[in-house]
């Protein structure tokens, strides 16, 4: 019972970090329909950042938090303005190429500057204790992630659904087209999305640090996890990000605890018995 | 037709240049060239998929490691096989993954298609790296080349030039098969399908059986380098069916040029000499290659072949024939 309610909570902290990658890249990949290989990188690279801040900072993961999704914010919107706008007119695998070589070039600048090998980041204080809930003795740093995911899924669902810019947002994932000829300038919309996907995914590599430790690998490792997330939420769905990132953590979670040889192959079976169900995922719309 | 002979003579010359090599090259070299004759198949499969049909796949190397496994664990363990066995064996797993996962992705295509085929070999990747008992983990699988047995006499393969002979004859056949595959009604339907599907269904081809085979086919093709490969290096292990394998045929075949049949060959040589030469230079090489992709896909987004094909045509001011190598819709049929 006790090992059960463990579990269960690594796979909520799990489906927490996941959600907060693949948020950006279901509504990236919603709207420009580009299916964006460098988004994990840009989670590395956050965590990488973060490293590099707390070294100099003496362990702060709070400035690590506002500086570092800065920072990626502005590299996505440099990004998506002079490397994939460019690309645009050649069709989506040229676009998808791009991403690709943009996080083979960041993994091995990552590699080049701070090394093929595990970093440990430390978190100090309150962070760093243990706190007891349902009778169980539980890191905190573990539920401030949980709750950080919370925290960034309830902002994006009220930002979506209750402001203009949502509406926009929506509208653009819908018929990119029509919102352009109503006067909106959407290669600025498609800016915005990217950056601030890209800072979230960079904000999940902040969090991730002191739970996973940062190493090279870190990116592929969630990559693939994110990508089966919005294949089985439906591309370019908030709500089955959600729903597929809680079910793929707990999959992960008592996959390890029950068939740790099978954990990983069981995230695809998943991914494959719902492509034969519904091809379009578990909120999406028919693929076009 | 007299395109057509003149691209025979190319292929004529280029497979005698080939026979030739293991006379003038150090052993060294020709363990490159090895290399080389079996990437390029590896990468004009791939670029019948990506070039041909429009299709990315991120799934490729699932046929390379699939049948590269399959070949392994055939030498070793049934005894008394001769080479050319190993490889039809290690051909069996590749077909039949063709057959259920084309099946499975018939209907996607562009993102989605990509997207699906990344997991379809992520997942075989996590079974290679989980299931030590038969792939050897991280260890992988080590070998010893069995002998070609033609009968009447056996050829040792022990011998690198030997060897090399065998992949220049096996696998060169199956590269001008492909060429060949181009040029038949069922090529040219992959490419206008490519060009306008929805016309291709209202003129009553069945596109989905078309790319199914297509599917099939070219991860047979690239089942046979994986085995290839695999004999090659005497050696197999979870890297052959890796996201890396994947990105390594990617690189080739765009760097070389998806738009002409023998764009990724040219990206073969350029590829494997490249690497060969920075590795020594730098310990970063794999960061060069990867700004040389990026910078190609935003200045020289046909690839090399088709920088070159502009090039003669600024020299000599000639119209370049495309004799139905490439897509262009063609005027008449003949």
């Amino acid at each position: 019972m006790h090992e059960v309610a463990i579990f269960f909570l690594h796979g909520l902290v799990y489906a927490g970090l996941l959600f907060l990658v693949s948020a950006g890249l279901t509504l990236i990949f919603g709207m420009m329909n580009v299916l964006n290989f460098a988004h994990a990188a840009m989670y590395m690279l956050g965590a990488y950042f973060s490293y590099s801040v707390m070294l100099h900072f003496s362990g702060q993961l709070w400035l690590s938090i506002l500086i570092c999704p800065l920072i990626l914010l502005v590299i996505g919107a440099l990004i998506e303005r002079f490397l994939l706008r460019p690309v645009h007119k050649l069709g989506h695998v040229h676009e998808l190429l791009m991403t690709f070589g943009l996080a083979y070039i960041v993994t091995e600048l990552v590699q080049w500057y701070w090394g093929n090998y595990p970093l440990a980041v430390n978190v100090s204080g309150f962070l760093n204790s243990t706190v007891k809930i349902i009778g169980i003795t539980y890191p905190v740093y573990r539920i401030f992630i949980f709750f950080c995911a919370v925290f960034v899924g309830v902002a994006m669902a009220l930002i979506l659904y209750k402001t203009r810019l949502g509406i926009i947002i929506r509208a653009t994932v819908n018929d990119s087209e029509m919102v352009s000829s109503l006067g909106i300038n959407v290669p600025l919309v498609f800016t915005g999305v990217f950056a601030v996907g890209t800072a979230l995914s960079g904000f999940a590599g902040v969090i991730a640090g002191p739970l996973l430790s940062v190493f090279p690998g870190m990116a592929n490792e969630i990559l693939i996890d994110a990508f089966v997330v919005i294949v089985v939420g439906g591309f370019g769905s908030l709500g089955g990000a959600v729903l597929a990132s809680l079910i793929i953590g707990q999959l992960q979670s008592f996959g390890v605890l029950l068939i740790p040889q099978l954990s990983m192959v069981l995230v695809y079976l998943l991914m494959v018995s719902i492509l034969i169900v519904k091809p379009s995922g578990l909120f999406g719309e028919e693929p076009l | 037709m007299r395109q057509k002979n003149i691209s025979y003579a190319v292929i004529g010359v280029l497979l005698l240049a080939g026979a030739l090599m293991p006379l003038v090259l150090k052993q060294y070299h020709l363990y490159m060239m090895t290399e080389i004759v079996i990437f390029s198949l590896f990468a004009v499969s791939y670029n019948l998929l990506l070039g041909y049909a429009g299709l990315l796949s991120f799934g490729h190397a699932l046929f390379f490691g699939l049948s590269g496994f399959a070949t392994a664990l055939a030498i070793i363990h049934i005894p008394g096989l001769t080479i050319l066995n190993t490889v039809l064996i290690g051909l069996v797993p590749s077909i039949v993954a063709g057959v259920v996962i084309g099946g499975l992705l018939l209907r996607h295509k562009g993102s989605y298609f990509a997207l699906l085929t990344l997991a379809f070999s992520a997942l075989f990747y996590a079974i290679a790296i989980k299931w030590y008992a038969v792939t050897g983990g991280d260890n992988g699988l080590n070998f010893t080349r069995p002998d070609l047995n033609l009968g009447i006499f056996t050829v040792s393969m022990a011998s690198l030039a030997h060897f090399y002979y065998l992949v220049l004859i096996v696998v060169g056949a199956a590269i001008v098969f492909c060429w060949y595959f181009t040029h038949t009604a069922m090529g040219k339907t992959i490419v206008l399908m490519r060009e306008n599907e929805e016309r291709m269904q209202f003129l009553g081809y069945n596109t989905n059986a078309a790319r199914l085979v297509l599917f099939i086919f070219t991860g047979a093709l690239a089942g046979l380098a994986g085995s290839f490969y695999v004999l090659h290096f005497e050696f197999v292990s979870h890297k052959a069916v890796s996201l890396d394998m994947t990105t390594v045929v990617l690189l080739m075949t765009f760097v070389g040029g998806t738009k002409k049949f023998w764009g990724p060959i040219l990206g073969v040589f350029i590829y494997i000499i490249f690497q060969n030469y920075l590795s020594e230079i730098t310990d970063h090489w794999a960061l060069f290659m990867g700004i040389i992709f990026i910078l190609m896909v935003l200045f020289v987004p046909g690839g090399l072949s088709e920088f070159l094909l502009k090039v003669q045509r600024r020299l000599f001011g000639k119209q370049v024939r495309n004799g139905g190598e490439y897509a262009v819709p063609e005027e008449g049929r003949s």
